[in-house]
């Protein structure tokens, strides 16, 4: 069990000292995840919006497929992707397999159905109110899309937090797509794995900490865009 | 001038039972009109039309001669509606306020026409401007929800049962503000109210309905069916009570009566050896004066039924009415018109 209070100690020092190889992961981490979710927002938001606002042939089964695509496997993407980015893939020459935007693209590809679907539930649970509310104090078209997208915001920005989370705690994307090399493509999840398969407890617990931090202020935010929403 | 809205013939239905039935209203420029039911009666979908949320189904609406029915025109931004149950907009009760001016780009005195909007409807903007949609109780709410609509001065402002769901003071608040406004800006008033009372203070006419159409003008009395054949060639209706409404032969055994609120004399006492069928037991609920006679409009509620009856103020002098009393309310059979 030793091992075990040693390496707790150790990464809380890792963490003071500004270990370089720690906070390279940390760091990569951030840029890749705020990559992947800006892209997801831009978007998941009008997708999310125009699958909840309006009703079209075909709606639901277009509903059941985002929805489906809810519970991709990680590997799942980054086996497709890179199938694709690969020098053999169709988007070979764009030479982004083990980099940062690749990586960026596949989680985009991940969380981009979290950000439609949850964007759409938000916008369908809409009060039925809101319409003819807009309608009588006289808005008309753009202002009442407008307008109602901002009556969603909390509950889009649980959409965003919600595919925020899952982006920064992916591990099987940023292996596969980004080869976990050092400073360039390890991220936090990919170096816990391998620094607890050479047995350095130490920087992967250091690392387990900060994406434990990340998740509760992940969690809280939701809890409290929730509560607003 | 044609006149504000001239409907003909219209009708809408509402799922399998209800239909709506208008087959000609006019409401003039500048008036004031009440619509008067119990729920389901129709007046709010009679009003979601006026309002144009909804097209009809059959039939026309011209504004101002202006044929507003099917794709030829779209809502008019003259025309505002309060809903029922007012929805706020997530932001705070200034911008809540400010909406509809922010969305026409309407600038000028902006703030001080916003402000001016909340104190008409007696809520101060220093207390309330900065407050969140929900820090409001239902009777602010609704306020706030008006003055969004006061401060548009639109030509037409719609109500639908603007004090279901508020205290007595938000009540008299918001006919203070209404009449004051158009007082001020000369716009035009159609509410609905199941209130009668308040109604008949708030609107220079008042208009009844009952299922899917227009029965009558004025404060009239509805009495439903079914009615079942009784001795002397009257017609009967026992109430849930226990109480028992006469009436003479109706057209259909489910038509509905009407009775004048002047044909319905209210007695303090227990009447005894009168020739008066009907004699119902009740408890005097509201009191107002009516806006153009200067009569006292008197409200009974009988348990089943509610009453209205139209007295001088002398008489409920020296009847000394108040809400509370126990009074008894009398018409004759004869006294039921029907449609």
């Amino acid at each position: 069990m030793d091992y075990i209070a040693q390496g707790f100690i150790r990464s809380i020092e890792l963490l003071l000292i500004g270990d370089p190889e720690t906070y390279s992961a940390i760091f990569m981490t951030l840029r890749v995840s705020s990559l992947s979710i800006v892209a997801s927002l831009v978007i998941g938001i009008p997708l999310g919006f125009l699958l909840g606002y309006f009703e079209f042939p075909g709606k639901r089964q277009v509903r059941a497929v985002v929805d489906t695509l809810l519970a991709l496997p990680t590997v799942v993407v980054g086996l497709f992707v890179y199938a694709f980015i690969s020098r053999r893939g169709p988007f070979g020459e764009l030479g982004i397999l083990f980099t940062i935007p690749g990586i960026a693209v596949a989680q985009t590809i991940l969380i981009t159905p979290i950000v439609i679907s949850l964007t759409a539930t938000a916008i369908e649970s809409l009060d039925r109110r809101l319409q003819a509310t807009l309608v009588t104090l006289g808005a008309r078209g753009k202002q009442i899309l407008l307008t109602s997208l901002m009556e969603a915001r909390y509950a889009v920005l649980v959409a965003a937090v919600t595919a925020y989370g899952r982006a920064i705690s992916e591990v099987g994307i940023s292996m596969m797509i980004g080869g976990n090399i050092k400073w360039h493509t390890r991220t936090i999840t990919t170096a816990i794995a391998l620094e607890t398969g050479k047995g350095d407890f130490a920087v992967g617990m250091a690392l387990g900490i900060v994406l434990l931090t990340l998740a509760l202020v992940v969690n809280s935010s939701l809890t409290l865009l929730k509560k607003r929403s | 001038m044609p006149p504000l809205y001239q409907v003909t013939n219209l009708k809408y239905r509402y799922g399998e039972h209800f239909q709506l039935d208008v087959p000609e209203l006019t409401i003039e420029q500048g008036a004031s009109i009440g619509f008067a039911g119990s729920n389901g009666s129709g007046k709010t979908t009679l009003l979601r039309l006026l309002a144009f949320i909804e097209p009809p189904e059959e039939g026309e609406i011209r504004f101002e001669g202006e044929v507003m029915t099917g794709n030829g025109g779209g809502p008019k931004r003259d025309v505002t509606m309060l809903l029922q149950e007012p929805y706020l907009l997530k932001r705070s009760v200034f911008e809540n306020v400010a909406f509809g001016l922010r969305i026409r780009d309407d600038r000028k005195d902006f703030r001080k026409r916003v402000c001016g909007a909340m104190e008409l409807v007696g809520l101060s903007p220093k207390e309330f401007a900065r407050r969140r949609w929900h820090e409001l109780s239902g009777g602010e709410a609704q306020r706030i929800a008006l003055a969004s609509r006061l401060v548009l001065r639109p030509k037409v402002l719609i109500l639908d049962e603007p004090t279901a769901s508020v205290d007595q003071q938000s009540a008299r608040l918001i006919k203070e503000a209404i009449i004051e406004c158009r007082r001020q800006f000369g716009m035009s008033l159609i509410i609905a109210s199941h209130d009668r009372v308040w109604l008949n203070s708030a609107t220079d006419t008042v208009k009844r309905m009952h299922e899917g159409r227009i029965v009558g003008t004025g404060a009239e009395n509805v009495l439903a069916g079914p009615w079942n054949s009784a001795e002397n060639g009257l017609y009967i209706k026992e109430l849930p009570g226990g109480q028992v409404l006469f009436v003479t032969k109706p057209p259909r055994a489910d038509a509905a009566g009407v009775v004048n609120p002047s044909d319905i004399v209210i007695s303090v006492t227990q009447p005894d050896g009168i020739s008066t069928r009907n004699i119902l037991r009740g408890i005097v609920t509201h009191m107002a004066m009516e806006r153009d006679s200067g009569d006292i409009l008197v409200e009974v509620d009988t348990g089943d039924i509610s009453l209205l009856s139209r007295l001088t103020p002398s008489a409920v002098q020296a009847l000394h009415l108040v809400p509370g009393k126990e009074v008894w309310a009398l018409f004759k059979a004869s006294a039921v018109d029907w449609y």
